[in-house]
């Protein structure tokens, strides 16, 4: 059941990317370079006692405060890059080269310690490939990256 | 009935364990499994801090350990027993005090099987997210726990534990405070990506984080899962002072570790930054990483620039075709690139919490294919900070003994928390200052001891401006203090401003308009308003910490006031100054100079 969830969710971010935020309509923050939609304002007060609003979340199990959580850390690329926020620094990794949010994907995707520079490498020197403008959603990154890789031959054999 | 079926479990089993069921009830994880205060504060001494009656399967399990004990065994024993599905960690414990063999306990529970194999981890890591200028809600810090399901730097793909309030969002801000410190919400734990604290924090918030990993092993990490899992959907009572965040992410460790001796000592309040202190005294503590903010990043990266690249980055945010200008391009691309980077941080920072506008999207965007076409920029060496907790204590002690006019005084001073803009700065933000509760006693030649000052709050922020951040500076403070009204009288009174400050190498001046509303037996008003302005400049050196200032203010009734101060503070030790001032206090015609030099002792 959680699969199948897990597997509307990402259908859903492939097929309606402009219409919902990643991570599900209500959640998250912030303006996003890659997806339009304001998050939920941040309310100073709450810092005080560290407040959550309305039913707290419980990793896999939630869901119901509008955030897709479900599936968000199984180690798969797409659905950590559906992750609000993630693509935006995703982007900027891969402009570099380097970055935990780069490394975070290399590996959700498996890559292997030793093969993990070249990806970076490959990444960034393939940036404008995977990222052709400002309004390209995660699922197409997704297959962006995917294209890339199956044209590398170290990097085949994860895709 | 269900007594009957103990009866049948006890005598099946009394050869074992029947004598020591008393002894397992005192069993140190037993207690932190069932999160009985062991006298650590003042609410609920020997009682569970759990306020959920879903946590006990006895009716007295919150104050009877030996009768949840008891409950826990009958309710878990028999194969298949759905209890186990709630409580794994409670399970463990019995099936391991009690040599229950069961190959697969848990195969019945799906859901919590499906949950357990998305959360484990290798590596659990304590998150201090610091405190941050302009938002005094945060001014103690947070703390969260981090579970790492690797250890190969994807912390991106790691879970926070996070304890907070679970608040409604129609209360209104004061209610909101006031419920909060008193302990009208329920605290819940609840699991989240870490990667949205990051965002939160270091993104939104702009504070950095300080993450600490923790010795713990395998073994001890599993049990704070499992017991993780019993919380879920459970309520404790929330006190913003002691039974916070802090003080139960040392109970989950205290489960992992029992007898871990960090709940030992009574206390009043539990701040982050002494639970960072605690852990890392109990040796716990093996390594530290610091995670600048978005904003300090920036700041690293402005600072690589001169004047004219910071100009030029600043125009290049606005309008990313400045790249194709001559005068970008005579610069050579190792200087365009730390320019672009920092262009591209500048936009990001400054519209972190705006709308999604297809302008501001086109820029950054501009700005990341630019940055991706220049060479690489190595990232700057995060500026050397001192970690949080190596900072002076949290309460202080002070005696100081002076002159004012031609009398002599002796004067001494507690302050509860936290830190003025002359203590010594080493692991606290500069231009910060948090004081709660202040209290100080004068004794003097001619006259008894005597209440001096009360200080309630004082909150300081002297927020730096520059080409990138514009942020406001402000203060506000209230409560007790002796000032001239016919005579030098004890009056009450509440003060703010706002205005702003620079930085000019190890200079950093201030200028803030101020208001001030008293009370004191003189003025005729019950509440006297007034108006004026306060301007001082600090310097920072070594041990050295100088402040020079002056304020001014007229009242309403035509009375005129100003107090001048030139102070300077010696960093003995991390926890003991040594403060000399000199004030002057004016009023229309006439005034009194003071001359002060104060030993402080910070301590906690």
């Amino acid at each position: 059941m959680k699969r199948a969830f897990l597997a509307a969710a990402l259908l859903g971010a492939s097929f309606s990317a402009h219409a919902v935020a990643p991570g599900g309509p209500g959640c998250g923050w912030g303006n996003l370079i890659f997806e339009g939609k304001s998050g939920m304002p941040v309310h100073l007060l709450a810092t005080i006692v560290n407040g959550t609003s309305g039913n707290a979340t419980f990793g896999m199990t939630s869901g119901t405060n509008g955030c897709d959580t479900s599936g968000a850390l199984t180690y798969s690329g797409e659905s950590l890059l559906s992750m609000n926020g993630v693509l935006e620094e995703v982007a900027q990794d891969m402009a570099t080269g380097e970055g935990e949010a780069l490394t975070a994907l290399s590996v959700s995707m498996g890559i292997s310690t030793e093969d993990r520079s070249h990806f970076n490498g490959l990444m960034r020197d393939n940036f404008a490939a995977i990222f052709p403008s400002q309004d390209v959603s995660a699922a197409e990154v997704m297959q962006n990256i995917t294209a890339v890789m199956q044209q590398d031959q170290k990097l085949a054999k994860y895709v | 009935m269900r007594f009957a079926l103990l009866c049948a479990v006890l005598l099946f089993c009394a050869p074992a364990w029947a004598g020591n069921l008393q002894a397992l009830a005192d069993h140190p994880r037993w207690r932190a499994l069932l999160h009985i205060n062991p006298g650590a504060t003042l609410r609920d001494r020997h009682r569970s801090y759990v306020d959920d009656d879903d946590f006990f399967l006895a009716e007295r399990g919150a104050d009877d350990p030996l009768a949840e004990l008891r409950a826990s065994v009958v309710a878990l024993r028999p194969d298949e027993a759905p209890a186990r599905c709630r409580f794994p960690a409670r399970y463990r414990f019995l099936a391991e005090q009690l040599n229950w063999r069961d190959p697969a306990p848990f195969s019945h529970c799906a859901e919590y099987r499906e949950w357990r194999a998305a959360v484990h981890a290798k590596r659990a890591v304590l998150v201090f997210p610091a405190s941050y200028l302009n938002s005094p809600s945060s001014m103690f810090g947070h703390t969260l726990m981090r579970l790492d399901q690797g250890e190969d730097g994807a912390v991106w793909l790691s879970w926070a534990i996070n304890f907070g309030a679970v608040t409604t969002e129609q209360d209104n801000s004061l209610f909101y405070i006031y419920r909060g410190l008193a302990g009208g919400y329920p605290g819940r734990f609840n699991l989240v990506p870490y990667v949205q604290k990051i965002q939160q924090y270091s993104n939104m918030e702009s504070r950095d984080i300080w993450e600490y990993s923790l010795d713990l092993n395998q073994q001890e990490i599993d049990w704070m899962i499992d017991h993780l899992w019993e919380l879920k959907d459970i309520n404790f009572d929330y006190y913003f002072f002691d039974e916070n965040c802090s003080f139960r992410l040392l109970e989950l460790v205290e489960v992992a570790r029992p007898g871990s001796g960090l709940l030992d000592e009574l206390r009043f309040a539990e701040l982050p930054v002494n639970t960072v202190r605690a852990l890392d005294q109990e040796g716990l503590v093996t390594e530290r990483h610091y995670r600048p903010s978005k904003e300090q990043e920036l700041k690293a990266f402005s600072d690589r620039l001169d004047d004219r690249e910071r100009a030029l980055a600043r125009a290049l945010a606005d309008d990313p075709s400045v790249a194709e200008r001559a005068d970008f391009q005579a610069y050579a691309p190792g200087r365009q690139a730390l320019m672009a980077h920092t262009a591209y941080r500048y936009v990001r920072f400054v519209n972190r919490k705006a709308r999604r506008s297809e302008d501001v999207a086109g820029r950054s965007f501009a700005l990341l294919s630019l940055m991706n076409r220049l060479p690489p920029v190595a990232d700057p060496a995060p500026a050397e900070r001192v970690p949080p907790e190596q900072g002076h204590g949290s309460q202080m002690l002070a005696a100081a003994g002076g002159q004012r006019g031609s009398d002599d005084f002796g004067e001494f001073t507690y302050r509860l928390t936290y830190h003025d803009l002359l203590d010594n700065n080493r692991g606290f933000l500069s231009g910060a200052q948090i004081q709660g509760l202040g209290i100080t006693l004068r004794g003097t030649e001619s006259q008894a001891v005597d209440l001096e000052a009360l200080d309630l709050v004082s909150i300081r922020s002297l927020a730096p401006r520059d080409r990138f951040s514009k942020p406001l500076s402000w203060y506000v403070e209230g409560g007790l203090e002796r000032a001239w009204a016919g005579r030098r009288r004890l009056v009450r009174y509440l003060q703010g401003g706002a205005g702003a400050s620079w930085r000019l190498g190890n200079l950093q001046p201030y200028l803030l308009a101020s208001a001030r509303a008293e009370n004191n037996s003189e003025f005729a008003p019950l509440i006297t308003t007034g108006g004026g302005a306060e301007a001082g400049i600090l310097y920072h050196a070594g041990r050295w910490q100088w402040q020079a200032g002056g304020a001014g203010h007229y009242f309403v009734n035509d009375v005129y006031r100003h107090r001048s101060t030139l102070a300077v503070q010696y960093a003995l030790t991390r926890q003991q100054g040594l403060r000399a001032e000199v004030e002057r206090e004016g009023w229309r015609g006439d005034g009194e100079t003071e001359f002060k030099l104060q030993w402080r002792w910070y301590y906690d």
